[in-house]
């Protein structure tokens, strides 16, 4: 937020703007400065700080600005690193400041409404920004699902900067060896499940199981009911209802859980404290036949061989088993928005509409491996061949997922009922509550935080 | 009479002075720590307070309008709390208790001489340095059913494999194991301290008394340790209730609820869930709840001490 060089250039940019709104006709030659010094000169660049998750900020940092920077030399944009599990309480205090730190902020897909209710981000279809637009940046090309998470009440707060979505990674080495076909998108749980008795088994011969069939998140931790939440959607039940009430709390949430659970019986031992970052080690060492993950791993997981032990040939990847209505899948999409405080508003949706443009998205992809959200990036050439069969399930999902509002709750107090659901799914799935009990308790928990 | 106020007159004004300056100095080094104090612990104890009274208004991100007890009766009536102040006490009372005697019996049993004692006591320090999301992160690995060495090493003698993170009883001893491995030499070497400080002639009249190892420990060693075991149990309650870090590291409070300590449950009410009153008026119910127990923990430690 703080101009490189400090000056006075803020009031001198007041100035500027105040006389081309008294003096429109000789305003050509005072906006044309102002845009000037909006973007920065090589004398005065000015500085765009970007708060966003550790995991990338640093990749971001080297890889992408600077790209941004042959098309905006004079922008200089720093990204601050920030702990997943502190970020947002960190964001919500910085734009409640006076005088903010960040620009632009990178926020998770549940957020949104929080950041939106505090009035930290700038409506960026609202006219201001839409006067910094360039007429060919197509919103129409955003994929549905992406964009609706950076929406809230009619509002775009935000765009989709690193899509993701929850889908099934599957081996098929093992499924070769265990004398098994290899899945397909139209796969049902029945189905998966009768598949995963064959799955587990003793590879070495030694008495021991040493293959099983399926790992992901039974951690108590806010991700895990992601899992419940994509069979639940899939079995055509959803978090709330039309009114804004819990409506999981029947027999479509409680078979979701039963079935959440009933993947216990077929991962390796200690799954239940597993969530991403072992799961994604057992599959990565050929212990498992399944994965359900984050699509954003794919290549850390079937093309780098620094961190896999599995190739492009052996790693399928689709959408989870279909439930009673359809397959599943959930969103998880870091959309970027701009601080409403911010001084540099020009040069903060210069960098984001650089980034989620066609050829911004084309660039993240394929140098840092983010997942677009934009049709034309998705149905163009990908980077790399591994992309294109990832890409196809990456449109499928968004499909699934805008038909089965599978994301998480879209509340200011999205947080708080994700967290009871962390607690409640964990509960239920380590046998300390029964699915029933454990949702009962969930549904008036969540009905009592949103209020 | 009159000579003696005569006499007290001229002495009274300079001793005045003395007083006035003496208490001047007094004070001035005393005011930076107070100034410390009031900034980093009365401030924000005072601004927790507050806030639980209070609906936190998260535009300002600090206390709104005043709700009375309403956060308290709401934390009160949570399930979630109760079973996290359990959880906390079933972690104290067992953690406790085996840390003071592991720690004293290692002591006691190091303080004889013998080639390499030297050695182990500083290897005893190091998990001491260990930081203790490293030391979570570090156990978790070594328990873990699938990669661990912990199963590997148990399968030699015909154990397990054993389900660490998944079993909740076993969740809970891991973390009081991570605990004592991690606090046990800080006990040992309070213990060491106070074994090399205590009178030797005592010791040696047990020996001329024909006294063996055992009776020696039991009838001289343990009475006279009495009080320093009773002040370190109140110095490790107050590291011990604050436990946190290696529960976020090691199991994240799970499975299930079966780890979930009071303070990560009030962390992750405020900082995953936002929901900053109610996180502040469990932090003052723990506030006062530790502060009536370590009284109690006190007056105890005194009443041991004059006993012995």
């Amino acid at each position: 937020m703080k101009k490189t060089q400090i000056g006075k250039l803020t009031s001198r940019r007041s100035m500027l703007a105040g006389l081309a709104g008294s003096l429109v006709l000789a305003a050509g030659p005072a906006a044309s400065v102002h845009a000037q010094e909006g973007l920065g000169t090589a004398d005065n660049p000015v500085e765009v700080r970007i708060m966003a998750n550790e995991a990338f900020a640093n990749t971001w940092q080297t890889l992408l600005v600077p790209e941004f920077n042959k098309a905006y030399p004079n922008v200089r944009v720093v990204f601050d690193g920030v702990p997943y599990t502190e970020l947002l309480a960190k964001m919500m205090l910085d734009a409640t400041s006076p005088n903010p730190e960040y620009d632009v902020l990178l926020v998770d897909d549940p957020w949104v409404p929080q950041l939106a209710e505090i009035g930290a981000l700038v409506d960026l279809k609202g006219e201001k920004v839409a006067a910094l637009t360039g007429d060919d940046y197509d919103w129409d090309d955003f994929n549905a699902a992406p964009l609706a998470a950076g929406e809230w009440q009619g509002v775009q707060y935000a765009v989709p900067v690193r899509s993701n979505m929850l889908l099934r990674f599957y081996n098929r080495t093992l499924y070769e060896e265990a004398g098994l076909p290899e899945p397909t998108p139209e796969q049902t749980w029945d189905e998966f499940f009768a598949d995963a008795e064959k799955l587990v088994r003793d590879a070495d011969g030694d008495g021991k199981d040493d293959r099983w069939a399926i790992d992901t998140y039974f951690v108590r931790e806010p991700l895990t009911p992601t899992i419940w939440q994509s069979i639940l959607n899939a079995n055509g039940g959803s978090l709330l209802d039309e009114s804004g009430s819990p409506a999981f709390a029947n027999e479509t949430g409680v078979k979701s859980l039963e079935t959440h659970k009933r993947l216990l019986d077929y991962a390796p031992p200690g799954a239940l404290g597993h969530g991403f970052s072992e799961s994604l080690q057992a599959f990565r060492q050929g212990l498992v036949a399944n994965m359900f993950n984050w699509g954003s791993v794919y290549k850390s997981t079937a093309v780098d061989p620094k961190s896999t032990t599995l190739t492009v040939d052996e790693v399928g990847i689709q959408v989870l088993p279909v439930g009673d209505v359809q397959a599943g899948a959930h969103r998880g999409i870091w959309i970027a928005g701009v601080s409403s405080k911010t001084e540099e508003l020009e040069a903060s949706w210069a960098f984001l509409e650089w980034l989620t443009s066609k050829e911004g998205e084309s660039i993240n992809a394929s140098l840092v491996g983010s997942f677009p959200a934009r049709k034309s990036t998705l149905n163009g050439e990908p980077a790399e061949p591994w992309l294109g069969p990832v890409y196809e399930t990456l449109q499928q999902a968004y499909d699934v997922a805008a038909k089965g509002k599978m994301w998480r709750i879209r509340s200011p107090k999205s947080d708080a009922a994700q967290q009871i659901l962390a607690d409640e799914i964990a509960r239920g799935l380590a046998g300390q509550a029964s699915a029933e009990e454990a949702l009962d308790t969930a549904a008036g928990k969540i009905e009592k935080a949103l209020k | 009479m009159t000579s003696e106020k005569a006499q007290a007159g001229p002495n009274a004004a300079p001793r005045r002075r003395r007083r006035i300056g003496d208490l001047f100095v007094r004070w001035s080094f005393m005011a930076p720590s107070i100034v410390l104090l009031i900034a980093l612990l009365a401030y924000p104890i005072f601004y927790t307070i507050d806030i639980s009274f209070s609906r936190f208004d998260i535009a300002t991100f600090g206390a709104g309008e005043w709700v009375g007890w309403e956060n308290y009766r709401e934390v009160m009536s949570d399930y979630r709390f109760w079973d996290s102040l359990e959880v906390t006490l079933i972690y104290l009372v067992i953690a406790l208790p085996l840390q003071v005697v592991l720690g004293f019996g290692i002591a006691f049993l190091i303080n004889a001489e013998w080639k390499g004692r030297g050695l182990v006591r500083a290897l005893f320090i190091i998990p001491m340095v260990v930081a203790p999301v490293v030391a979570g992160g570090m156990w978790r690995m070594i328990l873990d059913p699938l990669w661990g060495i912990m199963n590997y090493w148990l399968g030699f003698i015909g154990i397990g494999p054993l389900d660490w993170f998944g079993d909740p009883t076993l969740a809970m001893a891991s973390i009081i194991i991570i605990d004592t491995w991690r606090w046990t030499p800080f006990i040992v070497l309070i213990a060491t301290a106070a074994l090399l400080a205590l009178p030797k002639d005592v010791f040696e009249a047990a020996r001329i008394d024909g006294a063996n190892w055992w009776s020696t420990l039991w009838s001289v060693a343990v009475p006279l340790l009495v009080p320093v075991i009773a002040a370190t149990f109140v110095i490790r309650w107050l590291g011990a209730v604050k436990m946190f870090d290696i529960v976020l590291a090691a199991t994240y409070g799970g499975p299930g609820k079966a780890t979930n300590v009071v303070n990560l449950f009030i962390y992750e009410e405020a900082f995953r869930s936002l929901r900053f009153a109610e996180s502040a008026a469990m932090a003052v119910i723990v506030l006062i709840l530790t502060m009536v127990l370590t009284g109690l923990f006190l007056r105890g430690s005194r009443k041991l001490e004059e006993l012995f």
